[in-house]
This record gives C-alpha cells, sequence and structure tokens, in this order.
C-alpha cells in the first residue's frame, strides 16, 4: 500500500494537454529573431569586432556627449543586451541619445588558440578604445564592461585611465575569494597549464558548467515551469530567445581561459594587487575616474559580495554601487531589470558627462 | 537579424519534452497526497527510496551534472563534448610502422582512461548521497504541503518543492572540499587524456610530413610577436603626438617599455 491515495492519474490528461500546448508554441516559436537594434561593423581585430549602433529616429541627439564601448564577456554573447525591444539595454541607451558602440569577440578557433589576456585586452579592447577616440577626435569615452568584459575594463582603464572618463560595470567579479563563490571553488583544482595544453574549450563545456551549478533548476524546473497555466506564446518566444543566449556560448582561446581561469579564480591577483597586463601591474588602486557597479543580489555565478568588494580597491572617489534584487540572467532581461539598469546608468552618466 | 536554432545544442522543445517527461515520472511516482492521506504524522518515507532511485539516475546521465567533465567519459557523449572524444579504442598502435606509437605511449593513454573510470566511480558516490539526502528532505517537508486537492497546479507546487530539497541537498555536497577536489581531478585527467591523444596524433601527421599543432603555434606566437612590433611602430608618432599636446603628463598605457617575454598561465 502506499502512502498517498493516488490520484495523479487524474491529472494526466490535464497534463497531457497543456504539455501538447506548450510543445506547439515552443515549436510556433522557432522563427523568433534575436538583436533588435541596427549596428554596423567599424573595425575589426582577428575574430574581434567593433559595432556602432545607429542612432534611432526618436532618440534626442546629444550633442558633445562621450561615446559609450560596451566591452561583454568571452564566454557569452553580447546580443543578450538586445535580445528583443522591451527587454534591451541597448536599446534604452539609444533612446537616452548615448553613441553606442559594441565589441564582439566572435569565435576564437585553433588559429587563435594562443590569444592571451594581453592581446585582448590590449590589441582588442585597446583597439577598439584607439579607433573610437579617433573616430570621435576624443581623449576619453565612457566604458561599460558586463560580467567578464567588466574585469576586462578594469584592467583597461587601470592601465589606460586617460582614456577612459566613466566606467559602469555590470555583474562584474573583482573578489573571486568569497566563500559563496561556487564556481571558484570548483576550479581551484585545475591544472591550467594542461587546460591550455588541451586546445580551445568549447562553449558547450563552459555553458555546461555554468548550468551544473543549479542542474536541478536550470535544467529541468525552467521548462516545466512553462506547463503553469499563464505562459502564453508571447512568454514562450522571451523564454526562446533566452534559451537561445544561454545555449549559443562562443569557444574559449585555449590561453587566454587558462590565464583567466589561473590569475582571477585561482590566485586572486585583481585584489591581491599582482596582476600584470603585458609586463605592466594592474593597480585597482589607479582607477580614479567615477565607476558604478551594479551587481545582482541574486547572482549565482557572481556572488554580490565578489562585486561589492571592488569599492575596496579602487582608487576612485566618485564610487556608486548598487545591488539589484534579481539574478545574474536576470540583470540582463529581467522586466524589472529592463527599466531600472538603463535608468540608473543613463542618470548617472548623464550627471558626469 | 539573427536566427535561433543555429547550435545544435539549441532544442528547446526536445529539452521540454523531456523534462516534462521526467516530471510525469516523478508524479507517478509520488502520486498526489490526497487532504485525507495528508494527516498530521503520516509516515511518507517509502517514497524516499523510489524518489533517490529516479533522482540518482538523472544525476549520473546528466551532462549538466559535472558538465566540466563528463566529456571524457567515453561512454557519455552529449553536449559537453569538451575535452573531446576520449575514445578508449584511440590507443591502438598507429598504423604506421616507423611511425607507430610506442607501447609505452599507449599505456600512459589506457592508465587514463582507467582513472578516469575510478574517479567517476567516486563521482557516482557523491550523486548516491546527494539523492538520498534530497528524497529524505522532501519526504520530511512533505506533510506540511501535501493535502491540496489534487490538480496540477498543486502538483506543480509540488514539483517546487522538490526541486527545492534537491537543489539544496545538491548544493551541500558540491561545495564541499572532498567533491572539488574530486571534480578538479576529473577534469585534470581529462584534459591530460586529451592532449595524450594529440600527442598520437602529431606523431602520426609528422609521419605524413604534415605541419603538426606544436609547428603551427610556434608559427603562430612569431606572427604575433611581428603584429606586437608593428603595432608598437605603428603607435609611436601617436605617443609623439600625444606628449607633444600634453607636455606635462604622458599616458600611462603609451609609456615606452622594454619588451619581455611575458609569462603564460
Amino acid at each position: 500500500m502506499t502512502p498517498f491515495a493516488t490520484d495523479a492519474e487524474a491529472l494526466f490528461p490535464e497534463l497531457a494537454r497543456r504539455i501538447a500546448n506548450t510543445l506547439a508554441r515552443l515549436r510556433q516559436a522557432r522563427g523568433v529573431t534575436v538583436g533588435c537594434s541596427a549596428k554596423r561593423a567599424v573595425w575589426n581585430c582577428g575574430k574581434t569586432t567593433l559595432y556602432q549602433y545607429l542612432p534611432l529616429g526618436e532618440a534626442p541627439a546629444r550633442a558633445g556627449a562621450r561615446p559609450v564601448l560596451i566591452c561583454f564577456a568571452l564566454v557569452n554573447r553580447p546580443y543578450v543586451l538586445d535580445l528583443q525591444p522591451d527587454r534591451s539595454l541597448v536599446r534604452r541607451l539609444l533612446v537616452a541619445g548615448l553613441s553606442l558602440y559594441l565589441i564582439d569577440w566572435g569565435d576564437p578557433d585553433d588559429a587563435d588558440r594562443c590569444l592571451d589576456l594581453e592581446d585582448y585586452i590590449e590589441r582588442h579592447l585597446g583597439g577598439c578604445v584607439r579607433h573610437i577616440l579617433d573616430s570621435h577626435a576624443g581623449e576619453a569615452l565612457d566604458l561599460l564592461g558586463v560580467c567578464q568584459g567588466g574585469v576586462l575594463s578594469l584592467c583597461y582603464t587601470a592601465l589606460h585611465r586617460r582614456r577612459v572618463a566613466n566606467l559602469v560595470t555590470l555583474t562584474t567579479p573583482v573578489d573571486f575569494h568569497t566563500p559563496d563563490n561556487l564556481l571558484s571553488k570548483w576550479v581551484r583544482g585545475l591544472d591550467t597549464e594542461l587546460l591550455m595544453r588541451s586546445g580551445n574549450v568549447p562553449g558547450e563545456v563552459l555553458n555546461g558548467l555554468f548550468l551544473s551549478l543549479m542542474p536541478l533548476r536550470l535544467t529541468q524546473h525552467k521548462y516545466v515551469r512553462l506547463l503553469t497555466g499563464n505562459c502564453d506564446q508571447r512568454a514562450v518566444e522571451d523564454f526562446v530567445r533566452m534559451e537561445r543566449w544561454i545555449f549559443d556560448s562562443p569557444p574559449q582561446a585555449a590561453v587566454a581561459l587558462a590565464q583567466f581561469l589561473r590569475w582571477f579564480y585561482q590566485e586572486n591577483r585583481l585584489v591581491r594587487g599582482t596582476l600584470r597586463i603585458g609586463g605592466r601591474r594592474v593597480d585597482l588602486g589607479e582607477i580614479r575616474q567615477p565607476v558604478l557597479n551594479l551587481y545582482a543580489l541574486e547572482d549565482h555565478i557572481v556572488p554580490p559580495a565578489a562585486s561589492a568588494a571592488m569599492q575596496r580597491y579602487l582608487g576612485s572617489a566618485d564610487y556608486t554601487g548598487c545591488g539589484i534584487d534579481t539574478g545574474h540572467i536576470g540583470m540582463y532581461v529581467s522586466r524589472k531589470a529592463a527599466h531600472e539598469i538603463p535608468a540608473r546608468i543613463i542618470s548617472w552618466l548623464r550627471d558626469r558627462q | 537579424m539573427e536566427t535561433p536554432f543555429t547550435s545544435a545544442a539549441f532544442k528547446p522543445d526536445a529539452a521540454f519534452a523531456s523534462a516534462a517527461e521526467r516530471f510525469f515520472e516523478l508524479l507517478k511516482t509520488v502520486g498526489m497526497p490526497s487532504a485525507a492521506a495528508a494527516g498530521a504524522g503520516r509516515d511518507w518515507s517509502s517514497l524516499a527510496g523510489p524518489l533517490a532511485g529516479q533522482f540518482e539516475q538523472w544525476l549520473k546521465t546528466s551532462q549538466s551534472a559535472g558538465a566540466w567533465f563528463a566529456a571524457a567519459n567515453a561512454a557519455s557523449p552529449g553536449p559537453a563534448a569538451g575535452f573531446g572524444a576520449a575514445q578508449a579504442g584511440f590507443f591502438g598502435p598507429l598504423p604506421l610502422g616507423a611511425g607507430a606509437a610506442p607501447q609505452q605511449d599507449a599505456q600512459r593513454g589506457w592508465d587514463l582512461v582507467a582513472r578516469l573510470a575510478q574517479l567517476q566511480g567516486q563521482l557516482a558516490s557523491h550523486w548516491s548521497e546527494i539523492a538520498n539526502t534530497a528524497a529524505r528532505r522532501f519526504v520530511a517537508r512533505l506533510g506540511a504541503a501535501a493535502g491540496g486537492a489534487p490538480t496540477l497546479d498543486n502538483a506543480l507546487q509540488l514539483y517546487e518543492l522538490w526541486v527545492s530539497c534537491a537543489e539544496e541537498s545538491y548544493a551541500a555536497t558540491v561545495r564541499r572540499d572532498d567533491f572539488c577536489r574530486l571534480q578538479a581531478e576529473l577534469a585534470n585527467t581529462s584534459a591530460a587524456l586529451l592532449v595524450e591523444q594529440r600527442r598520437h596524433a602529431e606523431t602520426l601527421v609528422r609521419a605524413f610530413g604534415l605541419p603538426t599543432r606544436n609547428e603551427v603555434d610556434a608559427l603562430y606566437a612569431q606572427l604575433k610577436d611581428l603584429r606586437r612590433q608593428l603595432a608598437e611602430l605603428t603607435d609611436a608618432p601617436r605617443t609623439r603626438r600625444a606628449g607633444a599636446q600634453r607636455p606635462a603628463a604622458r599616458p600611462a598605457g603609451n609609456r615606452p617599455r622594454k619588451r619581455t617575454r611575458k609569462p603564460r598561465a
């Protein structure tokens, strides 16, 4: 005898109906597109492309405004910032009249396996900055670093502080050894030398690593939640766009990834002051320009403490830290973040023009 | 505009169908606790075994649970094939007389495959522990949650409880030092196996007179160095111009420096 009076079978017809409906909606959503704002490639270096977003017709032109460069992570695609019109950080910034650029790191292949962090920071990110400054005949731009791209932006700003007027970081880890950082615990014992020799790491592997931080929730629960009664076609399409982004991770250049794991996750060099890029020490104390640091309070990839620690190490007297009540991905696409984050960035930058 | 479904791993309808099927299985296992059955003090412990069994099986077969390392398992191909095709058969002798892999090389490969199998056995014991703890947690909390009408929405609430219990148990185990060490060793052994396979492949391509990975990498390193020198030469006039415009302070980023060979990771 089972401990339950098993009424579950009575639910099966309703369950089967909802499964069939959701499957039909998912199949119908195959045609969804991502990336809604028009942009053009203006510069490239290897697989890296610098895009300039075209101004929106309705946006008020802001004369003399500094250009803003978005530096996204190497481990994901940047189009999550411009996923769909009602969930697009890019679009909100364009509506505010900002002159916006974005770095797309592309797909490193075996010819790029020796790309290192110096290449990415000095040649690629640095090249983008130089190109923009030349185009605008300016001396400095505003830099918006996202996640791992925020780490690269911090390094670049510390090394080239005259070229960055204001720095905005989004879900950016600084202290990689906070106790709640599961990812850091997992990679602490990796042999990065061996990893480097084993070649580029496919995006699927890193994606699998991120999903395995909460496997049931991130690979099962989110699908079962589609069975709740309030998932209409539009909600399913939003879901599919997000899924597309999650499973579309670029491969990682072997050397750069190994350096990132070792220098940041294993040795925590950024906060210990022992990080050197291209022979030069990266000293966060050299960052004296205004910094806006936005982080997620429910972040399972970059714990809030890992990001909030930034304030202790910067030389800036104008630091604004702000925790948003959402998760890592929610920072880019949740409805709440879609309004709150662009509004904060726009008003903060406007106050510092 | 980019279109989705370009990645082989991106199949949300298939993933949904699979998750829904497991939810269905879970419902069949647990049943729906009726109001009558959900009285205080009711013993649900007989549920723990089947639940734990299902979850353990899922953890073992799921690439998500340890995807970083799962690719090394030749028996579990999947989206996380990152560390390559660690096929044990690769370590047979190469089909060339002069280029044939020495016996001790093949042995090294076999040793790594054996070590991987051993580590995966240890990992399985962690999955078992996580599954049992999750099931016990669920059963302990079920009393309060049970008793609603047997509707699909209540079943989904029960599922939420199950997911919470499972994730809590998972988090408790995977944060432990012994688990982290095991994961690292699995990853390192997988990487070592891949390096070993590539060494074999290099022996083969050398025998055919083809360029090896190491040779291509060396060429790339030279090219990179040349690019860097070119960039420095190109930047020099810019730096001089900037210096002339700002005599008081030289931009930190353009400070001339002696090139030193930078350390790799």
